[in-house]
């Protein structure tokens, strides 16, 4: 009934047509370092960036930044730091006392430093948020100019869910003061490679 | 109350209207070094515009475009009329589920609806997990910011009312431990909830999917944890395809808050395995606004609260002044769609000087829809009578170059000699805070003559 009623209203009320602006990528080309404007942006929204040229220092790395963290979990072949296993059957409240987080990111955007996950990449949708600390191993080459070229880039995905995440949680709620950690994860940093 | 008679109310600790019209000024300056880094920004604004007018002309058919896609995901759509249909909506899916705990992320549709009180009368809890929002919740506020809910609040009132209700010790408003107690207390509610409820930011007719964006990563921890997902949209969230998202979300955060992008912009476009998905699509008056020839483009606004930032009317009377849902310059357009005369005062409540069509991230002409009310307003709701003979007054005069002649003469000769008691008393509002300028010896067409003899 209301389904009817507001199409009907909207078809009575509605302008004239109007079509779709043509969209010329051309005019958000920049000539850019990808890492560097990258790196500075998600610096700038209180992210952190580990550069690394070795696949097999990675553990290293993450250890030497993260030596508290007790429940871990991989979702990454390329880390062996895995304290705890997860799988599409583990109840996300469990994972309330996760320490760290280790996914691997699929994009990243150059213009704000935000970087792609999908529920493919960590699985439990909770866990990149849930997570006290977060860690994302990201490709140099996976980085990307800007908003439209990400979204061209992850186009073909299969839909479920997924986002662009830029740094760790936070709000400047309290009189403007910026407070990093809010209600996801308090930090993140991105092991570019 | 008038919003004029309200501001005076906001007015009266001095020192906090300087600190949140500074606050806000702050913000806006954030958002323009934000939008100059940007190459191309104007045509983002341009073609996010140009998008938004495609919508509207075709937003029936984009809605069950929409709808098909959603389904076809296993999301179930609901359809509402109107807020209290779309309260009603809502209590059933939590019924069904014999869902008691709630939690909530930021969304202006549901505090239009009044969803809150509604629930609660009918025995659920519902928390807002927005920090800003959970503030004004405890304080049994209204945000007084569509982005920065708690504007409004010193550090040191969160302070006493975390001692209220969260037990935190004095810490004269530290921000660090006043947030890290809101999450913890916060991540206990995420964890006991049975269903979250999230506005939409963006619906994308192509894919059925939604976008819900914030910093706190509230929306996800609730709707992650929790069995049921409901998100609340109003009719006109929608885009026609996801590569728009990326004009959109370019324009969004750089205006509201001088960030490149959000923390988080989720995109859901399937429940996960054994949990479920409800999408509400409401109108309450949208389909009204979108008759309106002046006024429709108004429907394209994406809620970044640029205006409201900007605008020197807002900064310095408070978000509450306005008694409304949306506050600010574009509240002003919509709050009288719905009732015209309750918000009989509001597009009165801007110099028209144009900011916040400037800065509006879809180009809005809001300062001239502003303008637009005003013609409807003195004709269809009754002025005071004050302003009425002024006005009139003033048109006579205006129209007579020899009673202009005459009366510029008076008024430089009264400015001069009268004391100031007279001159600033209780009919000359402008002298309540300020001074009435010096008066030279000519006017400028005394001035002018003498110069070409």
């Amino acid at each position: 009934m209301s389904r009817e009623s507001i199409l009907s209203a909207i078809k009575k009320n509605k302008p004239e047509q109007v079509s779709l602006p043509e969209i010329d990528l051309g005019i958000f080309h920049e000539d850019v370092d990808l890492v560097e404007t990258f790196s500075k942006n998600l610096e700038s929204v209180g992210g952190r960036i580990v550069s690394f040229n070795r696949i097999e220092d990675l553990d290293a790395e993450i250890k030497k930044r993260y030596p508290n963290a007790k429940h871990i979990v991989s979702c990454s072949s390329e880390s062996n730091l895995a304290t705890m296993s997860i799988s599409n059957e583990t109840e996300p409240h469990s994972l309330e006392c996760i320490d760290l987080v280790i996914i691997d990111a699929q994009v990243g955007v150059s213009e704000n430093g935000a970087v792609w996950i999908s529920d493919n990449d960590f699985i439990v949708r909770v866990l990149p948020f849930i997570t006290n600390d977060l860690v994302l191993i990201l490709s140099k080459k996976d980085i990307c100019l800007h908003m439209h070229e990400a979204y061209n880039i992850i186009s073909k995905r299969y839909r479920t869910f997924g986002l662009f995440l830029s740094g760790p949680s936070k709000t400047a709620d309290i009189e403007q003061c910026l407070v990093i950690g809010a209600q996801g994860a308090v930090s993140l940093t991105v092991f570019l490679i | 109350m008038s919003h004029a008679k309200e501001a005076e109310l906001f007015n009266n600790d001095e020192a906090k209207v300087n600190w949140h019209d500074q606050a806000l000024w702050f913000v806006r300056n954030k958002r323009d070094k934000a939008a100059h880094t940007v190459k191309g920004w104007e045509e983002l604004r341009n073609l996010a515009s140009a998008i938004k007018a495609n919508v509207l002309s075709n937003l029936d058919e984009y809605l069950v475009e929409f709808e098909e896609n959603a389904q076809k995901n296993g999301i179930h759509i609901h359809w509402a009329t109107d807020a209290e249909e779309h309260n009603k909506i809502v209590h059933n899916i939590l019924l069904k589920n014999n869902a008691k705990k709630v939690v909530k992320s930021k969304s202006m549709l549901t505090e239009e609806c009044h969803l809150n009180p509604y629930l609660e009368v009918n025995g659920i809890e519902v928390i807002d997990t927005d920090l800003g929002e959970r503030i004004v919740q405890l304080a049994k506020e209204p945000p007084s910011h569509i982005v920065l809910p708690a504007i409004h609040k010193t550090k040191e009132e969160v302070d006493v009312l975390f001692q209220k209700h969260l037990g935190t010790i004095p810490s004269e408003g530290n921000p660090q431990y006043l947030t890290s107690e809101a999450r913890k207390h916060l991540r206990n509610k995420f964890l006991k909830a049975d269903a979250a409820i999230t506005g939409v930011n963006f619906a994308v007719a192509e894919t059925g999917g939604i976008v819900v964006c914030t910093n706190e990563g509230n929306a996800d921890m609730g709707v992650h944890l929790a069995k049921i997902h409901i998100a609340s949209m109003g009719i006109e969230k929608i885009i026609p395809k996801e590569k728009h998202l990326g004009i959109f979300l370019r324009l969004l955060a750089r205006s509201a808050t001088g960030q490149p992008i959000t923390t988080y912009s989720s995109h859901f476009n399937k429940p996960s395995e054994g949990k479920e998905m409800h999408i509400i699509i409401v109108d309450n008056g949208r389909t009204e606004q979108l008759g309106r020839e002046h006024f429709r483009s108004s429907l394209n606004c994406i809620r970044c609260g640029a205006c409201m930032n900007t605008c020197p009317i807002y900064r310095r009377s408070g978000g509450h002044s306005y008694k409304a849902t949306i506050p600010g310059p574009i509240g002003s357009i919509l709050s009288p769609g719905t009732d015209l005369k309750k918000h009989s005062s509001l597009p009165f409540a801007s110099t028209l000087c144009g900011s916040c069509s400037d800065v509006c991230p879809v180009k809005i002409n809001i300062h001239e829809q502003l303008y637009q009310w005003r013609q409807i307003i003195t004709k269809d709701v009754k002025q005071p009578i004050v302003k009425k003979t002024v006005l009139k007054m003033t048109g006579r005069v205006l129209g007579n170059s020899k009673l202009y002649g005459f009366f510029g003469k008076s008024a430089r000769f009264m400015l001069k000699h009268l004391p100031k008691s007279v001159i600033n008393s209780q009919t000359n509002t402008w002298g309540k805070a300020r001074d009435l300028p010096k008066v030279e010896n000519d006017n400028f067409e005394d001035w002018y003559k003498k110069r070409k003899s």
